[in-house]
């Protein structure tokens, strides 16, 4: 009984978390778009929902892959799953609140590692595995957008520079129908999968599915698909505003460039089995399409900002997620931890959004 | 966490693949838009023989375009 009440809880803390995911990396696809204006910010939202929610059912290979390589497999259990989900949903929150864009993944990494830690120390920990899959990828991603997409603005300013600026524009906002696109699908594909293995590694542990043929069930690609495309509607325009707007002004080939060329880094990492964070990669796109033109047409101090976001993204999600499982260790090993921390959790986010709403100073698709 | 988890090989084809396609599709959808814009004009002038070079040139690009969407989906739908 006590065992089934931990599922249940480890199950809809998941389904938040893909929630969270959806609202949070929503930006990533779409900001630039919203910005040039190549599309309506409900369409826009709408296009990346319904893109999201279909990428999730094109494959269901990264769901086998979560936490594999970076926490020690015998570490993990639904206790430890719950409070990395804590974690990752509390990073995601603080970092939507401040609206800066940080990498969902990277937040569930960390704080799996650090529940993994408090319940079980260093050994539980590859180091190595931490190192490749995600310390160097978020030092790369950034770096290598914004040089391709600065290179990529340049070229597109020398062959479309003397044309009239009207039809060039128009193009532009029709091509980031498509690059936006590409980005929600990558981005379905990708995330929604794995909250799909972490639901599918909570019913393998409590004894419903058998660890030896690693199966999705159906009900959980359709509850993963829908919570992160429904969280994807909801949008997170905090974030969605940083990226379009506040780190440089953009023009519609500048957006392309970001986001196309951003794509496009994105899809070759994956074929190549080097998953980018999308988060990363189209923030330093726009950083790298504003500072190609003129190096001051990029705010510095918001992108400052950004990249200390992503700096404190593994550490701060792994200290929230120790402290969930040191809190929730110390009702037992049952149903009761779990169950107070969320609770607790519940309250004070109602509480803070609740007063948000009735402050009536909430972003919206129209402000 | 030392040097030798890194595998740089990877790392190296990651950075020029990942250079190639980004740049490719920005020369690409821009060779798009200029083959299209300046065939259009050139139509306009009646000069014939320079518009169809446009048109030519938009055709390719759009080609090569398409063709990175393509293969853009086809790295998400067989991953």
């Amino acid at each position: 009984m006590s065992s089934d009440v931990v599922l249940v809880i480890v199950v809809a803390t998941a389904l938040a978390f893909d929630f969270t995911n959806g609202f949070h990396d929503t930006a990533n696809a779409i900001a630039t778009s919203v910005s040039t204006r190549a599309m309506s910010p409900r369409f826009a939202v709408l296009l990346s929902a319904v893109l999201n929610f279909a990428g999730a059912f094109i494959s269901l290979e990264v769901a086998a892959t979560v936490g594999q390589g970076i926490v020690e497999s015998d570490a993990v259990t639904t206790t430890v799953v719950f409070a990395g989900l804590v974690g990752a949903i509390a990073w995601n929150l603080a970092t939507w609140y401040f609206g800066l864009p940080s990498s969902s993944s990277h937040a569930l990494i960390g704080g799996l590692v650090g529940a993994a830690f408090a319940a079980s120390g260093a050994s539980a920990i590859q180091g190595d595995g931490l190192v490749e899959k995600v310390i160097l990828p978020g030092i790369v991603a950034p770096i290598l957008a914004f040089t391709v997409a600065g290179i990529a603005i340049l070229v597109a300013y020398r062959i479309v520079g003397r044309l009239r600026p009207g039809p060039v524009n128009r193009a532009y906002r029709l091509g980031q129908l498509v690059s936006g696109s590409m980005f929600s699908l990558a981005h379905g594909t990708n995330d929604a999968q794995k909250t799909m293995g972490i639901i599918t590694l909570a019913l393998i542990a409590h004894g419903d599915l058998s660890s030896t043929n690693f199966e999705v069930p159906t009900w959980v690609v359709v509850s993963s698909a829908a919570a992160i495309a429904l969280g994807t509607y909801t949008g997170g325009w905090r974030i969605i505003r940083t990226v379009g707007s506040r780190i440089i002004k953009m023009d519609p080939a500048q957006g392309f460039s970001a986001q196309g060329s951003g794509a496009a880094v994105v899809l070759a990492a994956t074929h190549l089995g080097y998953p980018l964070s999308t988060t990363h990669v189209i923030s330093g796109g726009v950083m790298g399409a504003g500072a190609a033109t003129r190096l001051s047409a990029v705010r510095w101090g918001v992108a400052g900002n950004i990249a200390i976001a992503w700096v404190l993204t593994l550490p701060a999600a792994a200290l929230i997620g120790a402290l969930a499982y040191g809190f929730s260790s110390i009702f037992g090993s049952g149903a009761l931890g779990p169950l107070v921390v969320s609770l607790s959790i519940l309250g004070v986010t109602l509480a803070f959004f609740g007063r948000r709403v009735a402050r009536g100073q909430v972003l919206t698709a129209d402000a | 966490m030392t040097a030798a988890a890194i595998d740089w090989g990877q790392l190296f084809e990651l950075v020029w693949a990942g250079a190639l396609a980004g740049v490719g599709v920005a020369v690409a959808f821009a060779a798009l838009i200029l083959g299209a814009t300046r065939a259009a004009d050139h139509r306009r002038a009646e000069r014939g023989r320079v518009a169809s070079a446009y048109i030519v040139l938009g055709a390719v690009a759009a080609f090569a375009f398409a063709g990175s969407v393509v293969f853009g989906v086809w790295v998400i739908v067989s991953k």
